[in-house]
């Protein structure tokens, strides 16, 4: 067998980085690019990838997490409050956290969770009801608690934090309860709240005049997907969803700031440094959470310090990331709302798109385009990749009273029409799609690229795939078993290079054989 | 805010009964705003799988003022606040109160429009064209007879309306349900085979021929394999059976309502 060669990037990548066998944040570095150094398994030998060990976790519910490895360790959170350490040789569990939800909560789309975040053999995770916890690693025990807000009132929480020197950041969901978004830093020894961000402007302040009377009040603006750091720059990049009620603008005219926006904040303060706005005035349910992915481009001969994102309305972005300017943007899928994106970053509106009292067909379709799916950028390849839902919709509107801690989304989307995906390659110096893999259903699952030449992702029909970097041609495949909704993630471990992902309620790795 | 206390409340009253449940009738029955404050509750919670007009689509038809899960105002109340076990209908009593589920339960009986008045055919005709002349079941189960190549007809009169009915014998392309779309693949040597699907994933297909045979292919060892939105039933059976001959057939399918 090959040795296990390790290749060291990081002055190259200005991410904060870890150890390259370990796992230690949702996105691998602080840029979010889910690239392994690692490089054991490639091209070449990936034919030969085979199961390690399995965990069953016997709890109903997605798993969307991504697993955190470290000290021997792998550690992870599933549905409805719960978390597991195994041991990641062999699998054997050494400690698991469960903690019940309230009987009543009010979620959009499951009790999931997304991951923990660690600093000082500390994990942090967020339990459903808007709870931000500190558990001992070697343990389980929670160390602290910290409440995010009242969830009889919508809120509730599902995003991995993100630790920004001696911060642990986080977002919240329940923009579809008529909730107020926010992104939230806490010391992370105390659990004491340091600063906090409205993703939604109050009257009065700047961006306030963006909504109508007191509509902020319920704007929405969840932030519910881990955003980025850059260490050099000393900001926090964080994707906001959309606005609420989400389909019916009347009561919201306006852009709705900073809704379906890419906020930069000072890690320190929390203060706004710039934020560009990607769909003003959202009607689409939108939510502009993907991945905001830091990277420095060539363009025209110039390394420009860009921030990228395959937003959900169907459009691919490049910023700049120190001013949030538009550097280009390019549809990535069919795209029937808008006919192009201005040098100023706003849409070419195409009129007659909007949801109407008996539905009007708009592409993408609600879930986007691409939407929360883990995405990942290879700098071996110079390709990010991420997958397309590519299906239109049919969108209706309707009235609705607002009544405080209820659905309210004055909405909804009609039967999704025949079809199903993509996952692709794409330049971010154009926008261009270098290659794409055609699914037969709506993908699901995340990303993870590595420095064997290779790209892993997982399918609504429950196989994990290994594809070339460069050119997207399947190597090798897996059936979990289960519908792989998270991102794989790869570590080392004894020489050996591993693969491990969550599908269906399983826990599963895999490595060459020995 | 106050809908958690005053759920609890509710509760503790019943306590000397042991059992917290729902009245037996609607009580917003004579509100007349109900109804339209049920309608874009609809919109929003049920339009998905039932229809923006309840008329079916993913989830029944709710036109018909007959239901899966019966037909008292608190059958519909206890199927949207509990779901309905064994179908994709999921409890809403987590998300919607008692008065707003009363509400939907107002909204939904006022959009029945009981059908049958104009049609006029004979039941018992039209199952025997079902089991004979038509080769119905050659396909479709009804109970413990027929062939489970196609849609379990059993309690297909509670589910669809006679239009759709209507819609799916003449032109069974018109909406294919779900696992029953037509797969083909063409193999290494030539030979086409079309059946029922069974899976159709990224890497492979098993599908089911007319005749019930099983195949199972991996992508990689044929020459190509698609999915179709497209029905394998025959769509000749306006020519091969009369007006009066589909009116029979049905006034027998509307009558499947199997056991409740």
């Amino acid at each position: 067998m090959k040795s296990l060669a390790l290749v060291f990037l990081f002055a190259a990548l200005g991410a904060a980085q870890s150890d390259p066998g370990l796992w230690t944040s949702y996105g691998k570095n602080s840029f979010g690019w889910r690239y392994s150094e690692l490089d054991q398994i490639n091209a070449e030998n990936v034919a030969r990838l085979s199961p390690q060990w399995m965990f069953q976790t016997n709890l109903p519910g997605k798993n969307e997490t991504t697993p955190l490895v470290f000290g021997g360790m792998l550690y992870f959170t599933g549905p409805s409050n719960s978390a597991w350490a195994l041991d990641a040789l062999t699998g054997r569990q050494i400690w698991s956290y469960r903690s019940a939800p309230p009987a009543r909560l009010d979620l959009c789309c499951g009790p999931v969770n997304r991951g923990f975040a660690v600093k000082d053999n500390k994990l942090f995770k967020v339990d459903l009801q808007g709870t931000l916890l500190a558990l001992d690693a070697q343990s389980g025990a929670v160390l602290w608690k910290a409440t995010l807000d009242d969830y009889q009132k919508g809120y509730s929480a599902t995003a991995a934090p993100l630790i920004v020197k001696n911060l642990v950041v986080t977002g919240m969901a329940g923009a579809e309860f008529g909730t107020r978004g926010f992104i939230d830093a806490y010391d992370v020894d105390t659990g004491k709240r340091v600063w906090r961000f409205y993703t939604v402007a109050a009257e009065g302040e700047p961006g306030g005049e963006s909504w109508v009377g007191d509509s902020w009040k319920r704007g929405g603006g969840s932030t519910w997907v881990t955003g980025t750091y850059d260490p050099d720059l000393n900001l926090v990049f964080w994707g906001t969803g959309n606005p609420g009620p989400d389909l019916n603008g009347e009561t919201r005219r306006g852009d709705n700031l900073y809704t379906c926006s890419l906020v930069a904040l000072d890690a320190d303060t929390g203060k706004l440094k710039w934020h560009f706005q990607f769909t003003p005035h959202d009607l689409h349910d939108w939510d502009a959470i993907s991945d905001p992915i830091p990277v420095d481009l060539d363009l025209n001969g110039k390394k420009v310090k860009a921030i990228m994102q395959a937003n959900r309305n169907g459009f691919f972005y490049a910023l700049d990331r120190t001013t949030g300017k538009m550097l280009h943007a390019k549809a990535y899928t069919k795209v029937t709302w808008a006919d192009g994106i201005a040098a100023d970053g706003r849409p070419n509106l195409v009129s007659g798109q909007e949801p109407s009292e008996e539905g009007t067909r708009a592409c993408p379709g609600i879930g986007g385009g691409h939407n929360w799916q883990a995405t990942a950028y290879s700098p071996q390849t110079g390709l990010y990749y991420f997958s397309s839902s590519d299906r239109c919709m049919l969108f209706y509107n309707t009235t609705q009273e607002f009544i405080e801690g209820q659905w309210y989304q004055a909405s909804t989307a009609g039967r999704p029409e025949p079809g199903g995906g993509r996952i692709l390659g794409l330049d971010p110096k154009t926008g261009n799609t270098v290659w794409q893999f055609e699914m037969v259903s709506t993908p699901t699952a995340g990303l993870l690229a590595t420095a064997g030449g290779l790209v892993f992702s997982g399918d609504a029909e429950g196989y994990l795939i290994a594809f070339d970097a460069r050119s997207g041609k399947p190597l090798w495949r897996f059936q979990t078993g289960g519908t792989v909704l998270a991102p794989p993630i790869s570590y080392a471990l004894n020489g050996r290079q591993y693969i491990a992902v969550a599908a269906g309620q399983t826990m599963l790795t895999f490595a060459l054989p020995k | 805010m106050l809908r958690r206390p005053s759920l609890i409340l509710a509760c503790l009253m019943c306590i000397p009964a042991m059992v917290c449940m729902a009245q037996e009738s609607n009580p917003l029955a004579s509100d007349p705003k109900a109804a339209e404050t049920g309608r874009w509750m609809f919109r929003i919670y049920c339009a998905p799988c039932h229809g923006i007009h309840a008329d079916g689509g993913r989830g029944p038809d709710l036109t018909r003022g007959i239901y899966n899960a019966g037909d008292r105002d608190i059958d519909l109340f206890r199927a949207i606040s509990r779901g309905v076990p064994g179908t994709e209908m999921a409890a809403y009593s987590g998300r919607v109160e008692d008065d707003g589920i009363w509400r939907l339960v107002s909204y939904i009986k006022s959009v029945a429009r009981p059908e049958n008045s104009s049609l006029h055919g004979d039941a018992a005709a039209g199952q025997k064209i079902f089991w004979d002349k038509g080769g119905c079941g050659a396909c479709h189960r009804v109970g413990d007879r027929g062939s489970s190549l196609g849609p379990d007809l059993t309690r297909v009169g509670r589910l669809r309306s006679v239009a759709y009915l209507r819609t799916s014998i003449l032109n069974p392309d018109a909406d294919v349900t779900p696992g029953y779309a037509t797969v083909t693949v063409v193999t290494r040597d030539g030979k086409t085979i079309s059946g029922v699907e069974k899976n159709y994933d990224n890497f492979s297909a098993q599908l089911m021929d007319l005749s019930g045979r099983y195949y199972s292919f991996l992508r990689e060892d044929v020459t190509s394999m698609k999915r179709e939105p497209r029905s394998l039933m025959p769509s000749t059976y306006e020519q091969l059976l009369s007006g009066s001959e589909i009116d029979d057939l049905l006034t027998y399918l509307i009558s499947l309502r199997g056991a409740q």
